[in-house]
């Protein structure tokens, strides 16, 4: 009994994990090569979803094909995001801060308002729930776990082998030594953004198939990814693995044990305490 | 004897930035430190002033331990320094930079000041006559209302000294007060240093410069963190370590 | 500054007091004018929040920026109401001890952060303020948790000899002008402190620690100092609204409502001491106005905030600042002609 238990929470923890990193993903992309707390990314993992959930639905696309459509419109929306919003105050981190945030609020109340707040779901991209020796794991979960993991190395992968990634990475570590080097800042600097609302648009339509579509459903996982940013440091997309891994860990196993704000309180005292022995994060550069 | 390092020692992970430091400077004296670039005369100014802590060795300010105190507590106890790069407040005027020195003496409470006690305002006053004739001292009355970012390079040089001037040090340490400066700037600020060191300020700086070492009494010179030379500028000169540091080998006489 | 040596000598100097006089005069008088609940509790709403978005600022002077605001102002607010609900004592001193408790756990918290860089702080004080959320619902017994607390004691009558009781139940008046002298001793103590030797400490050390520390100024203590003033002022609003409202929800206190605050300081202007009074105004009763069009609040809120960032890099009281500036900088490039 108590080893089912034990191996069903581990299974959680793999796939509550997989989830935090898929959304934390974009986020820590923007964070590392722009240098700023995107947090518009809710937005764009909501509307992500949202669109998924009007191609998949209304009007009867296949839901996969729905979610790279809605994957490739939240990118091109990234690169108008970057180019009118981020591009002319990337020398004042306090105005982006107030951008992103009057972004939230007005997409937010945007969806609120023309569709409406009543919970949509999207029609499972894996139907079916897997069963072995006790544990059960839903299609979903398990698609996001392989989608999210395959994501996870892909982005690593670009970074390190490709020559945009690199240029990424370049900049990452000295914007200004990159610029010298003739690497083009605002190319990347779009593709980055680009990359990073896609990224969220596919957490945002998975989610939306595992749990549901609401128009301040990203609030809640905003909070996860900027502490798992933070957690994992700034200038390291690994690390958002190992972030990933321990909040995943925390918030999976933690309320067995004890309770929901526990479980948050236990989390948050554990990170702040983390922090303060090594401010830039775990994997993160000295600012 | 006023400042005595001990064996002052810092480790950068592996690496000795200063190693087996031995220098004393007595009151009233002008010291000049010299020596290559990454010498580790920055780290010794660090060092002395508490931003940095030693890994072995000790320093003595009028005999006590300062070793790894605390940088306010050190410029409290009466040493004062400047920066090479980071100068000033940029957002406040040239007043304002010094005025906001005036930390130490007098000191005023919180609720004196929340409350604007008449104790306080005495202070305040006290307080801006002071600044007021730090700025005659080293001839920044026509700027004092301009704002520290936009100073001109060689008056930001001056204010720094003006500003370490404000918390009465015994001991000021100058970390390359002529760096950038044009000839004129240059015979001023050294007659500036001349007039500190009249008012009983014992002085230790840090040059590449050497038209400034006509000024100082001894000079000390330092390489790879250790000292290498001491004396006067012309027995220095002829040092042969000295000569290898700054040349290489193979130029000696 | 301290002594008028800024450019504001002369014949500028009457313009601010004067302003600020009326419009104290003018909202003394309110009430004669407005009579609609609604309109009194937008009022009453918008200076709880002007305490609160000052005293943020008043932190963030001396670099520091907090993400945690709204955290410290639930803190207050639910220490005041349960010692006010369970224990009988009166609100007068609950929120006292509100404002004090706040700045306990402010200095608690804070005191290992004025170790690191500011800017991990602001990381960190986002930790600091959900971990203050988290707390409230970990002790549900005595806060209510997510279903909230109810039954919050309001202010009770004050009782003055020859005169009818003030009740504070019949109308909103009372809490009306409560919170506007509080808001107007707050803002006198913020301001006093902001222009004394402790504020240009402050902002000296936002400056350059470096600086401020070879000139003697205790980095950690003067920031500590920054956290505790700042909290004890959150700590009261919060409570003063925990005693307005009867009724706390853990939620109104979280990320968001910080987020909130902050913004309001930040569209406002950081450069001022009227910043985040015009930030809040504007902020909070601009879309209060558009009130007919309820559900499209949060697009004149959105609005607002690109319309600043996009045309008021100095936030709208840095509009004033800009003006001021440029005189400053002319007067300046005359005074560098004449001495160089």
């Amino acid at each position: 009994m108590f080893s089912e238990i034990a191996a069903q929470t581990v299974v959680n923890i793999l796939m509550l994990s997989s989830i935090y990193i898929l959304v934390a993903l974009g986020f820590a992309l923007l964070l590392t090569v722009l240098g700023i707390l995107n947090f518009t990314h809710a937005s764009i993992y909501m509307i992500g979803g949202y669109i998924c959930y009007q191609l998949a639905v209304v009007v009867g696309f296949n839901q996969w094909a729905s979610l790279l459509v809605s994957m490739i419109a939240m990118g091109v929306f990234g690169l108008f995001l970057e180019r009118v919003f981020f591009r002319p105050f990337l020398k004042d981190m306090n105005r982006i801060v107030v951008i992103t945030l009057a972004l939230i609020i007005i997409l937010e109340a945007a969806i609120n308002v023309s569709v409406g707040s009543y919970i949509r779901r999207i029609p499972s991209f894996v139907p079916g729930i897997l069963r072995f020796s006790g544990v059960s794991i839903s299609g979903d979960r398990l698609a996001t776990f392989a989608i999210g993991s395959a994501l996870l190395l892909g982005v690593i992968l670009f970074i390190r082998k490709t020559k945009t990634g690199l240029q990424m990475l370049a900049i990452s570590q000295d914007i200004n030594g990159a610029a010298l080097q003739g690497i083009k800042i605002h190319r990347i600097f779009a593709v980055t953004t680009a990359i990073g609302c896609a990224l969220a648009a596919v957490a945002g339509s998975l989610m939306g198939a595992i749990l549901s579509l609401s128009p301040f459903m990203g609030d809640q996982m905003l909070i996860k990814a900027i502490q798992i940013v933070i957690l994992a440091g700034i200038g390291s997309i690994g690390g958002v693995l190992i972030g990933g891994l321990i909040l995943g860990t925390i918030d999976a196993a933690l309320p067995l044990f004890i309770s929901g704000s526990a479980t948050d309180l236990t989390g948050l005292c554990i990170i702040i305490v983390i922090l303060l022995i090594r401010p830039q994060g775990l994997f993160g550069r000295e600012v | 004897m006023l400042l005595e390092t001990e064996g002052l020692t810092k480790y950068f992970g592996g690496l000795a930035a200063v190693f087996g430091l031995e220098m004393s400077i007595r009151e009233g004296e002008i010291v000049g430190m010299i020596g290559p670039n990454g010498a580790g005369k920055t780290t010794v100014f660090n060092l002395i002033t508490g931003f940095l802590r030693p890994s072995a060795g000790r320093i003595l300010f009028d005999g006590k331990d300062i070793s790894g105190k605390k940088p306010h507590l050190i410029a409290k106890m009466g040493i004062g320094r400047t920066f090479q790069l980071a100068y000033l407040f940029p957002d406040f005027t040239v007043f304002e930079n010094i005025v906001t020195s005036f930390n130490l003496y007098p000191k005023s409470g919180f609720w004196e000041a929340l409350f604007k006690a008449p104790s306080y305002r005495r202070k305040e006053r006290y307080i801006l006559d002071q600044a007021r004739e730090i700025l005659r001292l080293v001839g920044l009355e026509g700027v004092k209302k301009v704002l520290g970012r936009n100073l001109p390079h060689g008056y930001q040089k001056l204010l720094t000294m003006a500003r370490a001037l404000a918390i009465k040090p015994k001991l000021l340490l100058l970390d390359e007060p002529i760096a950038g400066m044009s000839l004129e700037e240059i015979n001023y600020a050294m007659s500036v240093i001349e007039k500190i060191r009249g008012q009983g300020v014992t002085i230790l700086l840090v040059e590449h410069n050497m038209r400034i070492m006509a000024l100082c009494d001894r000079v000390i010179v330092i390489n790879f963190g250790h000292k290498v030379a001491e004396g006067s500028m012309e027995e220095v000169r002829q040092n042969q370590e000295v000569i290898e540091a700054y040349f290489g080998r193979g130029h000696a006489a | 500054m301290l002594n008028g040596e800024r450019i504001t000598r002369g014949r500028r100097n009457w313009i601010r007091p004067a302003v600020y006089a009326s419009l104290l005069i003018i909202l003394f008088l309110l009430p004669l004018f407005v009579d609609s609940v609604y309109y009194l509790h937008t009022f009453i709403i918008s200076l709880i929040y002007t305490i609160a978005a000052c005293s943020l600022r008043t932190v963030m002077i001396s670099g520091q920026i907090s993400i945690a605001h709204a955290g410290f102002m639930g803190f207050g607010a639910y220490v005041s109401s349960i010692l006010a609900k369970e224990l009988n004592w009166t609100p007068w001193l609950t929120i006292l001890l509100g404002g004090i408790s706040a700045t306990i756990v402010g200095v608690l918290a804070g005191y290992p952060l004025t170790r690191v860089r500011a800017i991990y702080f602001s990381m960190v004080s986002l930790f600091v303020g959900l971990a203050i959320v988290a707390l409230i619902g970990v002790f549900a017994n005595y806060t209510g948790g997510d279903i909230g607390l109810i039954g919050i004691p309001p202010l009770p009558d004050i009782k003055i000899p020859g005169l009818p009781d003030i009740n504070f139940l019949r109308s909103r008046i009372p809490y009306y002008y409560f919170f506007l002298v509080l808001t107007v001793l707050s803002l006198l103590i913020l301001y006093s402190l902001e222009n004394s030797r402790i504020g240009m400490s402050w902002k000296a050390i936002a400056q350059s620690y470096l600086v401020a520390s070879s000139v003697g100024i205790n980095e950690s203590g003067f920031r500590v100092l920054a956290l505790a003033v700042g909290c004890f002022f959150a700590g009261i609003a919060g409570a003063g609204y925990a005693h307005y409202n009867m009724v706390l929800t853990r939620s109104s206190f979280g990320f968001l409502s910080s987020v909130n605050l902050l913004i309001y300081v930040l569209v406002g202007g950081t450069g001022s001491f009227a910043g985040p009074i015009i930030g809040t105004t504007v902020l909070v009763i601009v879309p209060e106005i558009f009130r007919w069009m309820k559900t499209f609040a949060p697009f004149v809120f959105g609005g607002i905030m690109l319309f600043v960032v996009f045309f008021m890099p100095q936030g709208i009281a840095g509009l004033f600042e800009q003006l001021k500036t440029k005189v400053v900088q002319f007067q300046q490039r005359k005074t560098l002609r004449d001495v160089t």
